[in-house]
């Protein structure tokens, strides 16, 4: 190859490559509370002493009327679907820091102590989903679990 | 008392996909130029500046520092700010505000998105509400809008063709647009048989990833005289970035778009908004939105816009003339999208929109950014004090 063609294969502009990779930590604070519980099989909220809203995740003060919540309700295993989707391309699972498919489709659930909370439908067909259809949270078992969203595996229709 | 204050020139890139051709100052610059040009005015005329884009896509820490030289502009007063998918908005309210103090002559605003060079950053979701809980879900923007369109769907009974024809009708504007980027020529069936990326939202329905910038600047009243004889007055603006609480928590397909237009038109005494302004950039993410925006903005009743649709009432020469520019879903460069609503709002009022210039006169334009689980940036324009 002479001098001169190699020039020629030189793109005009050229970009430059900057992989980076920042790992985070960060703390949890009140919510703590809340994670410790998701570890033992148990669904929490704050609630506000003013509009009786529970809130998940749970919050120091109420969002809407600035009181401290000092209350935590219990909020059963099972609730209504309020809205749901499904991911049909590959995105990031926060568990493994890896891109995946996600088979179960996401969905938002109104828990039978009022919280509403997202989690994922053992149902994968999105047609058979209907809002204000019964679910029951399904846990993953007791040694795997750290306080996270997908403690609970999927949210499973159960007849009325 | 707050000076009255005007926007006296905008700029924005002819926007695309890529630009190897550019860094990002480089690309900055160009909308930089073309709003000083517009204004008839050079740097040195310019004592203040506010910029900034959704930091975390660009991968660049403190931009400021490097575009502010490049933009030939050091020793001049200035802050970079940052706040997702409403950056431009808070970078436009902040610029008002500063105008508006009186303290500063002529205030340069200037934001920008590469999203060529980071679009892996995209991929990474959630965040928004809470890091901690909504982080660990797989969102994105087109979860977010799955998820909104779904439940409007179900309450509304529009269907998967009227969101196709929102689709198209946004096209049909971004064709007349020559800073749009995607001007494809779309029909209703093509929209419909598109990429599905979750139901039931589909690739066209989703805003482009854009590599783009948009400026304007604003003065305070006997400044903006001197400057131009088209002065476009800011009448009134406000931020609402409580969307995590006041959407989700309550409704699905809601935004606080509706408290912060109820906020702006109180006290301004707008009382029939579809009446009282003329012009409509409303920054829809994906085509299904405009739907739950054209409802909370004021102009029809809840969950009955896509009936608009169906009557074809909407478009630059129609009853509803929403989003002329082609609107988001043609152009995205995030950190940018807000000043590219209130640039192409400026452009409407002045009567300069070129192709897709709305016909009649235009006293009122209302431009807004969006951002996350449903933010909300209000920017009233008017052409008379």
């Amino acid at each position: 190859m002479t001098a001169e063609q190699k020039k020629e294969e030189q793109p005009e502009f050229i970009q430059f490559r900057y992989p980076r990779e920042v790992p985070y930590e960060h703390a949890l604070g009140y919510q703590s509370k809340f994670a410790n519980a998701l570890k033992q099989g148990r669904i929490i909220a704050t609630k506000c002493p003013v509009c009786g809203r529970c809130t998940i995740p749970p919050r120091i003060v109420c969002p809407f009327h600035h009181v401290k919540q000092t209350e935590w309700v219990d909020q059963g295993q099972r609730g209504r679907l309020i809205s749901a989707f499904k991911i049909n391309f590959p995105m990031f699972n926060s568990r493994t820091g890896e891109l995946q498919n996600w088979e179960n489709p996401i969905i938002a659930v109104e828990l039978e102590g009022g919280a509403r909370m997202d989690g994922w439908c053992a149902e994968t067909d999105p047609s058979k989903l209907k809002t204000g259809m019964l679910l029951e949270a399904v846990w993953r078992p007791e040694e795997e679990r750290q306080g996270r969203a997908d403690d609970i595996l999927h949210w499973k229709p159960i007849e009325e | 008392m707050a000076e009255r204050i005007a926007i006296v020139g905008v700029g924005q890139t002819h926007h695309k996909s890529k630009r190897p051709d550019v860094t990002t100052a480089e690309m900055i610059a160009e909308s930089v130029e073309r709003c000083l040009e517009d204004a008839g005015l050079q740097m040195k005329d310019v004592d203040h500046l506010v910029g900034g884009s959704f930091e975390v896509a660009d991968g660049y820490h403190c931009p400021d520092k490097w575009i502010i030289p490049e933009l030939g502009a050091v020793g001049k007063a200035g802050l970079e700010l940052q706040n997702v998918g409403t950056t431009g908005g808070v970078l436009a309210v902040a610029s008002f505000n500063i105008a508006a103090t009186g303290l500063f002559d002529t205030v340069l605003c200037y934001s920008w998105q590469k999203m060529d060079e980071a679009a892996g950053a995209f991929g990474r979701g959630g965040g928004g509400a809470n890091e901690y809980w909504t982080g660990q879900f797989p969102m994105s923007p087109i979860t977010n809008f799955a998820r909104r369109t779904y439940a409007y769907m179900d309450r509304s009974g529009c269907t998967e063709e009227h969101i196709a024809m929102v689709r198209v009708k946004q096209d049909q504007c971004a064709l007349k647009n020559p800073y749009a980027q995607l001007r494809l020529g779309l029909t209703v069936e093509q929209v419909m048989s598109d990429v599905l990326l979750a139901w039931p939202i589909r690739r066209l329905h989703m805003c482009p990833t854009t590599a783009g910038a948009a400026a304007f600047i604003v003065c305070p009243e006997e400044r903006a005289k001197k400057v131009t004889d088209k002065p476009v007055w800011v009448e009134d603006w406000f931020t609402c970035h409580q969307g995590g609480a006041l959407t989700m928590a309550e409704d699905p397909t809601s935004s606080t778009l509706r408290h912060a237009c109820e906020v702006v038109y109180k006290r301004q005494n707008i009382k029939n908004p579809v009446k009282e302004i003329q012009a409509w950039e409303v920054y829809e993410p994906a085509s299904p939105a405009e739907l739950r925006w054209m409802e909370e903005v004021g102009i029809c009743e809840d969950y009955t816009a896509w009936k608009l649709f169906e009557q074809d009432k909407v478009g630059i020469d129609k009853e509803v003339p929403f989003n002329p520019s082609g609107g988001v879903t043609a152009t995205n460069p995030i950190g940018a999208t807000p000043v590219v609503r209130l640039v192409e709002a400026a452009l409407q009022v002045r009567g300069d929109a070129g192709e897709h210039q709305i016909p009649g006169k235009i006293e009122r334009a209302l431009a807004t950014g969006y951002g996350g689980q449903g933010e909300n940036v209000i920017m009233l324009l008017r052409k008379t004090l």
